[in-house]
């Protein structure tokens, strides 16, 4: 008895030296999921010229701000629309918000046969298409667009049974990428990850463009740190990673 | 390798370890010597975390722990900061997530002591804590350590309810089960087969450990 006390005093205090920074020393971001490639350089090039560190969420941004509405303690939160952040401010989380990307929705598939065809409306037609991946329409920014789209030209209600629904536009693309299925809708800054350069897309003009803002939390514990990575967020540097990952 | 996902795990994991323990052996004795009307009921609420599916549990502890409820805003009042997502909240989870495990096999060892060696004890003038704690906790360690090895295993295999509880933020509440979700979500194999692979020797140490402790108790 005495020898499983020891041992467990010994394990536990293994657990009291502390493995995390303390608050001022770092951030917590929530990030939607189209956005993470990016932001991983992003984070990374901020982290390296401020000293402060990044603890990163991924998520839908449907997720994400269902979180933050249940009290998740983000400091900043990079929606994947405009819609979202807006209503926070509204309901006072945040005081204002700003948009620091736009997306594209494309048509990807790992297999260069199904693209084909002049256009994405007729590649979706090939009968050898069995599955599409969208990320979830209520959730994903992302997967909303591409469903306006295929309204637009009149195609949702037919395609409703190959349709596989991912959580996130990251799962969406994860799907399509390992060939789970056929062709899936994803966000344009997929296609500049390595995996995203082996196939091939479509842009699709009928799809809105994602417009992206983000906001900074008024009960932030690092208050600084968070402005500053929101002014990061929108500088030089991070446009121009930004680029290389297809946002305008 | 995400480091900080594996230490949330094995701290959570060992704290819904010893805390269960602790608030298992009381209900595991009533059910395994007293009689009360209601004794069914009680026993099969015990167990209803076993038969739920974890987003089930999570939904309700979302339900009772976010600011608008019952104990989120208890919470709040007292401390200022909120229970969802956070390490505390995700071990409350863990803990409920986890009861059947602990009590099922607590009560199975206490109801296999010999009944003469409580009632030397009770004509022997020890009060029935003591016979609790001296004699039916000493008998029962093979069971009590069976009791661990499952509680444990099943907290760090937990994934449902931990996302649902506790989000996914790093260093709080990004466990190792959701890191390699969210690694094979982004496609990043290589992360998600380093933690997936640190599992198994995590695990079977911890077995191993246990099987010693079995062996010491009963020599």
């Amino acid at each position: 008895m005495k020898k499983i006390c020891r041992i467990l005093i010994l394990v536990l205090s293994i657990f009291l030296v502390p493995l995390n920074l303390p608050a001022q020393d770092k951030i917590t971001v929530a990030v939607a999921a189209n956005f993470i490639s990016a932001f991983q350089e992003i984070a990374a090039d901020f982290e390296a010229k401020t000293g402060v560190k990044i603890d990163a969420t991924f998520s839908s941004t449907g997720n994400l701000y269902s979180q933050i509405k249940n009290g998740a303690p983000y400091d900043v939160f990079l929606s994947a629309d405009v819609k979202r952040p807006e209503i926070l401010q509204k309901e006072g989380w945040t005081d204002g918000t700003f948009i620091y990307a736009r997306g594209q929705v494309i048509l990807w598939s790992a297999d260069s046969d199904f693209c084909k065809a002049p256009s994405w409306c007729e590649a979706l037609e090939n009968d050898r298409i069995r599955k599409i991946s969208i990320a979830n329409t209520a959730t994903a920014p992302y997967g909303t667009a591409a469903m306006e789209a295929l309204r637009k030209i009149g195609k949702w209600d037919a395609l409703q049974a190959k349709m596989v629904v991912a959580q996130t536009i990251a799962q969406s693309f994860q799907y399509a990428s390992t060939q789970s299925v056929d062709v899936g809708f994803c966000a344009l800054s997929a296609t500049a990850s390595p995996d995203g350069k082996k196939g091939c897309f479509y842009i699709i003009p009928e799809a809105p463009d994602v417009i992206q803002a983000a906001c900074v939390a008024k009960k932030a514990k690092n208050q600084k740190g968070a402005e500053r990575f929101a002014a990061y967020l929108v500088a030089e540097d991070a446009v121009s990673i930004k680029k290389k990952y297809g946002y305008r | 390798m995400d480091y900080l996902a594996l230490y949330v795990t094995l701290k959570l994991a060992l704290i819904t370890t010893i805390l269960l323990m602790i608030i298992a052996a009381p209900v595991a004795y009533l059910l395994a010597y007293y009689r009360f009307p209601g004794k069914s009921l009680l026993e099969a609420l015990v167990y209803l975390p076993m038969a739920l599916p974890p987003t089930v549990i999570g939904f309700y502890l979302i339900i009772v722990m976010s600011p608008k409820g019952f104990v989120g805003r208890i919470w709040e009042t007292f401390t200022g900061g909120s229970l969802l997502f956070t390490f505390l909240g995700i071990t409350i989870a863990s803990i409920i997530y986890s009861i059947p495990f602990a009590v099922q096999p607590m009560k199975a060892a206490f109801s296999k002591i010999d009944r003469r060696l409580l009632e030397a004890s009770y004509v022997l003038g020890l009060s029935k804590r003591a016979t609790f704690l001296r004699v039916i906790i000493p008998n029962s360690l093979s069971g009590i350590a069976a009791a661990a090895v499952l509680v444990f295993l099943h907290s760090i295999g937990a994934f449902g309810v931990l996302l649902m509880v506790g989000g996914s933020i790093p260093g709080e509440t990004k466990v190792a089960s959701i890191a390699i979700y969210e690694a094979v979500e982004t496609m990043n194999y290589s992360a998600a087969g380093m933690i997936a692979l640190s599992f198994i020797p995590i695990s079977y140490a911890f077995l191993l450990l246990i099987n010693r402790l079995n062996e010491d108790s009963r020599t």
